[in-house]
């Protein structure tokens, strides 16, 4: 049987543990890739990621079910990589190795990928990397909660805090200068 | 805000990005699609922006790694357990060896039984020599304030013993006499019992041995297992390293007459 997501917050409110862990299988992959896709390094995102359950855990008898768990996880997650990225004083960092290491592609290629196009998805996924990575902090978290978490624009207002019509622009503004900036990157030229 | 101005009623770059992502009120979404049919410029932009989409999607996070607890735990101890048992038991052999030799070790094994005498700093030579002959508190002063301490301590030791030797004279023959036929009975038998320990000592010690030879020959026979087995994987990883390689090639070459 599946659980919702409040009914297993609700049982582990009961002192059930098995279902707080069943809720962390179910979601530490989309609040690892948040994490990831705000901050940029991967070893900070996995910590982002540890911690948001841990505070989540904590915090769990306060839970009233006002939001979805899932919007109340992204807070939490979002308040973590918001003081991760003033606490660095810094825009994300872009894990972008000069050099192709040809053993960890061929693990990535899909079965029917030739080597040729896999290549030219590596390239790709680092120029979006690189572009997201210039976009000022308000407009690059729009775009993620959207595109990437498939969030309704009300969600996200309420996640962050501001007006529907500010979300709205932020995506706007965010997604013009993505198409600016992938049109000058090389990678991008490539079907 | 949009460079385009094609004259939409209302905040038009809102309701392009909500009709570009499907999040937008119905009635919204009929007069957008009703303004899309007749503005070739937001037509244009949508294309576009729905690229820019497709782009994006394929940007992906590195695969998530679950951080495990046991890991961690025992991550601390891991490099130990990869050096071979017989690297790891000659290096506490030398450890030993240099303790021992620091600490003037003096392990003995007589009639007397197992004795183990350390002498800090001082040869065993030295430290016997010093026992053998106490000297005269003036002479043994050589600045250490705590020795002349010692002397008189042990001066004082000296005279109560005696005292105590003479005031034995009092008590029964059996205990003053060290050469009655009893006692020398009493000495074979305790010379018999020390062989006897001695030989037990000796053939556990030898078991002890063997036992260590031949776990050190089982852990080496194991590493060396190991070690063709790591070659062999490397030799295998080689290969096919110069087939990807390879295969780099050849697409740099295509790639290359495409140009």
């Amino acid at each position: 049987m599946t659980w919702t997501d409040e009914e297993l917050v609700a049982r582990s409110i009961g002192g059930d543990a098995d279902s707080f862990n069943e809720l962390v299988l179910r979601w530490e992959r989309p609040i690892y890739a948040l994490a990831y896709r705000t901050i940029g390094r991967e070893e900070d995102a996995r910590d982002v990621c540890q911690e948001t359950f841990l505070r989540a855990f904590r915090a769990l008898p306060g839970f009233r079910g006002q939001a979805k768990f899932s919007s109340w996880l992204y807070r939490i997650a979002l308040n973590l990589c918001r003081d991760w990225l003033r606490r660095e004083r810094r825009a994300p960092v872009v894990q972008a190795p000069e050099d192709v290491d040809l053993q960890d592609l061929a693990a990535a290629r899909e079965p029917t990928e030739s080597i040729e196009d896999l290549v030219a998805r590596r390239d790709l996924s680092r120029s979006v990397e690189r572009v997201m990575a210039r976009l000022p902090e308000e407009q690059r978290t729009a775009i993620i909660l959207k595109e990437y978490h498939g969030l309704t624009f009300q969600e996200i207002a309420d996640l962050v805090g501001c007006p529907l019509s500010t979300v709205k622009t932020r995506l706007y503004q965010g997604l013009t200068v993505l198409r600016r900036e992938l049109k000058a990157s090389p990678a991008a030229d490539r079907p | 805000m949009s460079e385009i101005n094609c004259g939409y009623p209302g905040d038009r770059d809102e309701t392009l990005v909500a009709y570009l992502y499907d999040d937008i009120d119905p009635a919204d979404r009929a007069a957008f699609d009703r303004h899309l049919a007749t503005c070739a410029p937001c037509r244009a932009e949508l294309a576009a922006l729905g690229g820019v989409r497709a782009q994006i999607e394929r940007w992906t996070p590195p695969a998530f790694e679950r951080p495990s607890a046991a890991s961690a735990v025992a991550a601390p101890a891991r490099w130990w357990r990869d050096i071979p048992a017989w690297a790891q038991v000659a290096a506490a052999l030398l450890v030993m060896g240099v303790a021992a030799g620091i600490a003037n070790l003096d392990v003995r094994y007589d009639r007397d039984g197992l004795t183990i005498r350390t002498g800090w700093s001082k040869p065993p030579a030295a430290v016997a020599a010093a026992a053998a002959a106490p000297a005269p508190i003036a002479a043994t002063a050589d600045g250490a304030p705590w020795r002349a301490d010692l002397t008189a301590l042990e001066q004082q030791l000296r005279t109560e013993f005696h005292a105590s030797s003479i005031a034995a004279g009092a008590a029964p023959p059996m205990v003053r006499s060290v050469s009655t036929p009893n006692d020398a009975d009493l000495e074979r038998r305790v010379r018999a019992l020390i062989e006897d320990s001695e030989r037990r000592q000796k053939s556990e010690l030898a078991l002890r041995v063997a036992q260590v030879m031949r776990d050190v020959d089982a852990q080496r026979r194991a590493d060396l297992v190991k070690i063709d087995q790591s070659l062999g994987q490397l030799s295998n990883n080689t290969g096919v390293e110069v087939m990807r390689q390879r295969q780099l090639l050849n697409y740099l070459v295509r790639v290359s007459q495409k140009q």
